[in-house]
């Protein structure tokens, strides 16, 4: 039997773990899809119902993206919004397109028991064994933990480089590395190999760097061609760039409960897919002496807007300015340049920044 | 000679334009309409100043843009510093009234709001993706109700009973609108329920959640129609300060902002009479299809900009 041609749509630089689990593990082929581009949202938009939010829109852009670059099958995950149902949706749309692929929805499959995961799994391979699936997760959940390290050491130092783009150059000669490659060691040596570049590269950077959090709608907040390059540009600026939000700390270390225990003040349940995360992460910016968060979500986003009214709470306890930005399928920078060179002007006048340093931190 | 910094703003409705000495004292100061020609409007603009200007004791050693057309006027008049208009207009304003606490701005396509404690902006929110209960909003309805957007104010002080109109959303509030004058509403009621309507819409969505503190100053196109004045005040229970300069507070922000700055240059009025072209190419490198605009002067290219990667860059 030929082998799968296997694709996923493009999520940041998470497609790198799921082409080496595909591969490993499912011994199937694995498909990229080129980088995305103005296309994929004129493609994903013109084929999805006008008011889905953008992440909708932006998959399904790159997942016809897949097919044309000779995808046969396609994944997608389950969510916890509405994004649960979106596989669905996006597979009768490519259906009715007239595609031909198969499409596994793991939405179907997520029932909380493993066994029901392995049967999606062999949907791609019927004799994918369980050892080696199981063995291949493991490795996978490494890969992202080290994709996100380095990504986090990226976004707080790129924007204090002497030499203008030598971050930037490193950072996707690792990326390269471990999409080639073959097995741990070569994750973990090209791993070892960023982390002794980043730290040879000569910064200048003061000894209280302006410090802006990053939350928000998972797929906005994370993926830098949906959100326009967000965390690139205000780390430009000079500004130290965190984001708590990424697959290791809100899937694979993820105590949502534990969190909840930390912002009880601020909120009792949990109200969609990111809502603890964010509220969790937006209270530490403020007590950890950052000097402004930047929220972004896509239009329309019920479980975003709905953690607005905590922010702003947090915002007025802690005196820390927040951004609100809203994403939808339009493409144009200036919008967006203005508000964050006027964010930025903000949060850097000397007598702003100056004060977070004796900023209280709440005591309730 | 005395040293003089200049200011523009370029919005997309109007340009302005002031020069101002060591004191932020206005020395030359001008309005004018964009009308869709930013860089004729800004010849004509500088043509005005120069004349207001005393060029016998002053010299302008250090210029500034600020507004939606900022880089583009920016690289034309070889400004020294070009800056977001949220950042001008909260120095601005700072600077004629250092004790507001809230600015705001009401202009022909956007709407912000900037809060201030101690002289410096702490927080500020911007219209995202629509204009509703903008500058443009009212015009287009004036036009509609067949009155001069200038006497909207004056009409809608008359009214003791405004209608209510949606204006959540400009193409609801235009069917709402139209609904009510068939309905039989006065006219000058329907121009006080849109004055409120704005005043409201302004309110619920870009000074949602944000605390607002008197003093506060409204500026902007739209603070010179009394009708929203009047509907802010009594939305908000306490006074409003409109400055008769209120229009010129980026272009004085800006200009402020340029006599801070360490880089001066003697600005050289002559840009009157230079020739500006600008063109608009496709890079068609990827399918990003990137429109990169080129800015000549005297048919030299000066500058470029559009391109999001190395492969679209043009140098002049």
């Amino acid at each position: 039997m030929d082998k799968k041609k296997v694709a996923f749509p493009l999520f940041s630089h998470y497609n790198i773990f799921i082409k080496y689990f595909v591969e490993k593990a499912l011994d199937a082929e694995y498909i990229m899809q080129p980088q995305m581009t103005r296309r994929t949202i004129d493609i994903g938009s013109r084929y999805s119902p006008d008011y889905v939010c953008t992440p909708f829109k932006i998959t399904l852009g790159s997942m016809i993206e897949a097919l044309e670059a000779g995808a046969d099958t396609i994944i997608m995950s389950p969510g916890p919004c509405r994004l649960g149902y979106y596989g669905e949706l996006q597979e009768m749309i490519l259906k009715e397109l007239g595609y031909e692929f198969d499409f596994v929805n793991f939405s179907e499959y997520y029932t909380g028991y493993i066994k029901d995961m392995i049967k999606a799994m062999r949907r791609i391979n019927p004799k994918a064994s369980v050892p080696k699936i199981t063995k291949t997760l493991a490795e996978s959940a490494k890969i992202i933990m080290r994709l996100d390290e380095i990504e986090a050491d990226y976004y707080k130092n790129c924007g204090f480089e002497i030499n203008h783009g030598e971050y930037k150059k490193n950072w996707t000669k690792f990326l390269l590395a471990v999409e080639t490659a073959e097995n741990m060691r070569d994750v973990e040596t090209a791993y070892k190999n960023a982390k002794k570049k980043f730290a040879a590269i000569s910064i200048s950077k003061p000894k209280n760097p302006i410090k802006v959090g990053i939350v928000g709608e998972y797929y906005t907040a994370v993926d830098s061609f949906a959100n326009l390059d967000l965390a690139q540009k205000i780390a430009d600026m000079g500004v130290e760039v965190h984001r708590w939000m990424n697959v290791t700390n809100r899937n694979l270390r993820y105590r949502g409960k534990n969190l909840r225990v930390d912002i009880k003040d601020y909120c009792k349940y949990e109200m969609g897919p990111t809502s603890t995360a964010n509220i969790w992460s937006a209270r530490y910016y403020a007590s950890h002496g950052f000097d402004g968060i930047i929220h972004a979500k896509s239009a329309g986003c019920t479980p975003e807007i709905d953690i607005m009214p905590t922010l702003q709470n947090i915002s007025a306890d802690y005196k820390i300015p927040i951004l609100y930005l809203t994403y939808d399928s339009q493409t144009s920078d200036t919008g967006l340049d203005t508000r964050l060179e006027a964010f930025y002007d903000m949060i850097s006048a000397p007598s702003m920044h100056a004060k977070i340093h004796t900023r209280k931190i709440s005591s309730k | 000679m005395q040293d003089a910094y200049l200011g523009i703003d370029i919005g997309s409705i109007s340009t302005k334009g002031v020069i101002i000495d060591n004191n932020n004292r206005i020395l030359a100061s001008t309005y004018i309409w964009t009308e869709g020609d930013p860089m004729g409007a800004v010849k004509k603009l500088l043509r005005i100043l120069q004349e207001q200007l005393d060029e016998d004791n002053y010299q302008v050693v250090a210029s500034g843009t600020t507004g939606s057309a900022r880089k583009l006027i920016g690289s034309m008049i070889s400004a020294t510093i070009v800056k977001n208009e949220i950042t001008a207009h909260a120095v601005g304003t700072t600077t004629l009234y250092p004790d507001v606490r809230t600015i705001l701005e009401i202009g022909g396509q956007d709407s912000k709001i900037i809060l201030v404690e101690n002289g410096i902006a702490v927080d500020y929110a911007m219209n995202t993706l629509c204009a509703a209960g903008t500058g443009a909003f009212l015009s287009s309805q004036s036009k509609r109700l067949g009155v001069e957007v200038e006497e909207f104010g004056q009409i809608a002080l008359k009214s003791e009973h405004p209608t209510q109109i949606a204006a959540r959303c400009t193409v609801f509030a235009e069917s709402d609108l139209v609904h009510k004058i068939q309905m039989g509403h006065t006219k000058k009621d329907i121009i006080a329920g849109l004055c409120h309507a704005v005043a409201n819409n302004y309110l619920n969505n870009v000074g949602k959640g944000k605390k607002i503190i008197s003093p506060i100053v409204f500026q902007g196109g739209v603070s010179k129609n009394v009708g929203v004045v009047a509907a802010f005040k009594e939305a908000l229970g306490c006074d409003i300060i409109v400055d008769e300069n209120g229009h010129l507070m980026g272009a004085l922000g800006i200009a402020i902002l340029a006599g801070r700055s360490a880089n001066h240059k003697l600005f050289d009025f002559s840009v009157e009479d230079m020739t500006f072209k600008t063109r608009e190419i496709n890079c068609g490198q990827c399918p990003n299809n990137c429109e990169i605009i080129c800015i000549y002067r005297d048919g030299q290219l000066i500058d470029s900009w559009g391109n999001r990667c190395d492969k679209g860059s043009l140098r002049s």
